[in-house]
């Protein structure tokens, strides 16, 4: 049995084009705030607070920016799942997301808040960086590599 | 004048090069993206300090301060990415209605600072025992915030024009 159904995103040519800024202010907030601690434990910016402080006093905005932007990005995949579903890109973007979100409360947290040696915190606060860098590179690349335009599979 | 400039710049070897290579581009775009992601929190939070939303057990002057050098870092960063993807395709930029939006909203930034700089952000000291804060310096964060965002909107737009270059060339539009 077929459903018809029509997603209200893609009735409006704007409607697309809104979400992609809601969701830039989005990841601006959620990846800026964690990139604020990050650069922190590389002693830049902030250093008359500790990481700790830092990254409890973010925290909030920090998960208002990732509900933001995940949100926002659930919106912009509904409008063309099977395009996302078969775009490298996508696939490579959600790998770094899940990594990056489970690396970020399960690891970045912790190790924030228990003041561990600056060794371990520097590396801590590079693979914060680059996880949520593939995160956005993938986003980006998503445009670069339309699967319909594959030409190997042509 | 600026069009022949746009025109000369996007000629030469070596944004020809960049034009021409498929992956350079994206990946400038992106490390554009990544420095927004990497630095933008700072514009976000300083003015949200100031508007008393976010950071309110620091002192306002410990988050404008300690937050100038990196933000200088990551404004030069993404001015730079900017001006090679700019010059790699200047001439459709120049008839690009978000480009020229864009960099409008750059110029209002540069007179945000003029008016507010030497009011609200280079004496940030005397802030942080006022409460609550004047509303010149809530001002100065509301138009922070709305440029900052505006930039980062009108730059999303830039991607949705493509300026038909072959009929401006062919003279069968005058968009200049």
């Amino acid at each position: 049995m077929l459903i018809q159904f029509v997603n209200p995103l893609n009735s409006s040519a704007l409607a697309f084009p809104i979400l992609e800024c809601i969701h830039i202010v989005g990841f601006a907030l959620s990846i800026g705030t964690i990139a604020i601690v990050d650069f922190r434990l590389l002693d830049i910016g902030m250093r008359r607070q500790t990481p700790a402080q830092l990254a409890k006093d973010t925290a909030a905005w920090t998960l208002v920016g990732l509900g933001i932007m995940l949100l926002s990005g659930m919106a912009l995949y509904s409008s063309d799942p099977d395009m996302y579903y078969l775009n490298y890109a996508f696939l490579g973007k959600m790998l770094f997301l899940i990594l990056a979100i489970i690396f970020n409360y399960m690891i970045h947290r912790k190790v924030v808040a228990s003041g561990a040696s600056p060794g371990k915190t520097k590396l801590v606060a590079w693979i914060s960086i680059l996880l949520w860098t593939g995160v956005v590179f993938g986003g980006i690349f998503i445009g670069f590599l339309n699967p319909t335009l594959d030409l190997k599979k042509v | 004048m600026l069009l022949s400039f746009a025109q000369f710049i996007q000629s030469t070897a070596f944004f020809t090069a960049l034009r021409g290579s498929g992956y350079v581009y994206p990946v400038i775009l992106s490390l554009h993206m990544v420095i927004i992601a990497l630095f933008g929190g700072m514009i976000l939070m300083t003015d949200m300090r100031l508007l008393g939303l976010a950071m309110r057990s620091y002192p306002v002057s410990d988050v404008v301060n300690q937050f100038r050098t990196p933000k200088r870092i990551g404004f030069v960063l993404m001015i730079t990415l900017g001006i090679l993807m700019a010059c790699c395709k200047a001439e459709e930029y120049y008839y690009n209605d978000w480009f020229r939006l864009k960099m409008a909203l750059l110029v209002v930034v540069g007179l945000h600072a003029l008016i507010f700089r030497r009011r609200v952000y280079s004496r940030a000291a005397d802030l942080d025992h006022l409460s609550p804060l004047p509303a010149g310096a809530k001002l100065a964060a509301v138009i922070s915030l709305v440029l900052w965002i505006s930039i980062a909107c009108a730059g999303r737009g830039i991607g949705y024009i493509e300026p038909p270059l072959d009929k401006i060339h062919a003279g069968l539009l005058y968009l200049h």
